[in-house]
């Protein structure tokens, strides 16, 4: 039996009158890069927010890594938040330097290897860096670290498509070296959805489908159609 | 669709077909057309994955299928080869021909054609294919 990353059964977040989630339910593998996909507003940030115990559900409980989130189990993840922010004056080496003095679980041979490979210079001044370059420098701080869970939010989003490549090129990179399990979300499926070994389709705080990848394709076509013809439909439904 | 070539072999990989079997199949063909020859080394796990922008665990899952077909071997520290004997890729040739026959009898079959009708179909088209020679 394979253990699982995530576990939530039945869970449900209120904030208002809106449901974050609703009744949402995934069984997560472990050591697998999991790509949490839906449109904007529908629950992705939330999740993560309780994976990382920032939220608590109303209803229904969550499990990361067998437990129950905290600030025990946050030691054992490395997030990388929707918005990156950013300290003046640094260089990309001190930015490692850095890490690697507060993140006790920070590689930096990891780092240096990865930086050299999605071309980012360690002298470069984090002040004048691109939003793209600057989402490369996020990620390598959170895949540089060997911990058991990475969650990655949004890491494609508002970024040059050369950035993208290089990102995408440096979890493949850094794939093949470790075991880990990577939970992504994303609303831009397209050119990423070769990476996904597992996906959750969010909808309206809702998992509409989870499973394995490729019975997804053998059901149901790419992701990329799969994605539109979900969402279409429930479009339509709700017009009805 | 679009056509990579990784490591001197192309790939078209289709997004809306499981990833493995298409990595499986066109290497299997690959080396079953002769298009990456005998002893020859195919790309790494790290650097097929790199060039088709996939999950390199699915390539993996790929590569260890191939080497249970006996069509490539694993040598330590050196990487991934198309198995030298040639007769074990003769056998696995003539494995994909009979999938390829069956398939397509099934399907003729399907269409309501007679065995009669179907030899007459092949021999007729190819002639006509090769400009009428003889075979």
């Amino acid at each position: 039996m394979t253990e699982s990353a995530l576990t939530c059964e039945n869970i449900t977040k209120t904030y208002g009158k809106k449901k974050a989630l609703n009744n949402f339910k995934i069984d997560a593998p472990k050591n697998k890069i999991v790509g949490v996909l839906g449109p904007n507003g529908s629950g992705k940030s939330t999740l993560f927010r309780m994976i990382t115990g920032l939220v608590k559900p109303d209803h229904g409980s969550i499990e990361v890594l067998g437990k129950i989130p905290g600030w025990q189990t946050n030691r054992d993840i490395a997030y990388l938040p929707d918005r990156a922010r950013w300290y003046p004056g640094h260089t990309v080496g001190r930015a490692f330097d850095w890490a690697s003095n507060f993140l006790p679980d920070f590689d930096m041979t990891s780092a240096e290897k990865l930086a050299r490979y999605m071309d980012i210079d360690l002298d470069t001044q984090t002040r004048g860096m691109s939003r793209g370059q600057e989402a490369r420098l996020m990620l390598i701080l959170c895949v540089a670290r060997h911990v058991p869970l990475v969650v990655l939010d949004e890491p494609f989003s508002g970024i040059d498509v050369i950035s993208r490549e290089h990102i995408i090129e440096g979890i493949i990179e850094y794939l093949s070296e470790r075991e880990q399990t990577i939970l992504i979300s994303t609303h831009e499926i397209h050119e990423v959805e070769g990476l996904f070994e597992y996906a959750v389709l969010m909808d309206k705080g809702e998992a509409i489908w989870s499973g394995d990848t490729e019975e997804l394709r053998a059901q149901y076509g790419s992701m990329h159609s799969v994605f539109r013809t979900f969402y279409k439909r429930r479009l339509t439904e709700d017009d009805v | 669709m679009d056509i990579e070539e990784v490591g001197g072999i192309r790939f078209h990989i289709n997004f809306s077909q499981p990833l493995y079997e298409q990595i499986l199949d066109q290497i299997r063909s690959a080396i079953a057309k002769g298009e990456i020859e005998l002893g020859e080394k195919i790309p790494s796990v790290r650097e097929l994955a790199q060039g088709l922008r996939i999950n390199p665990n699915t390539v993996m899952r790929a590569y260890q299928e191939l080497e249970r077909d006996g069509l490539t071997e694993k040598r330590r520290g050196q990487g991934t080869f198309v198995t030298s004997s040639s007769s074990k890729v003769k056998t696995f040739r003539m494995e994909l021909a009979k999938d390829h026959i069956a398939a397509f009898l099934n399907q003729m079959e399907n269409l309501g054609f007679t065995w009669t009708e179907i030899k007459d179909y092949i021999s007729n088209n190819y002639d006509a294919s090769k400009g009428g020679e003889q075979v």
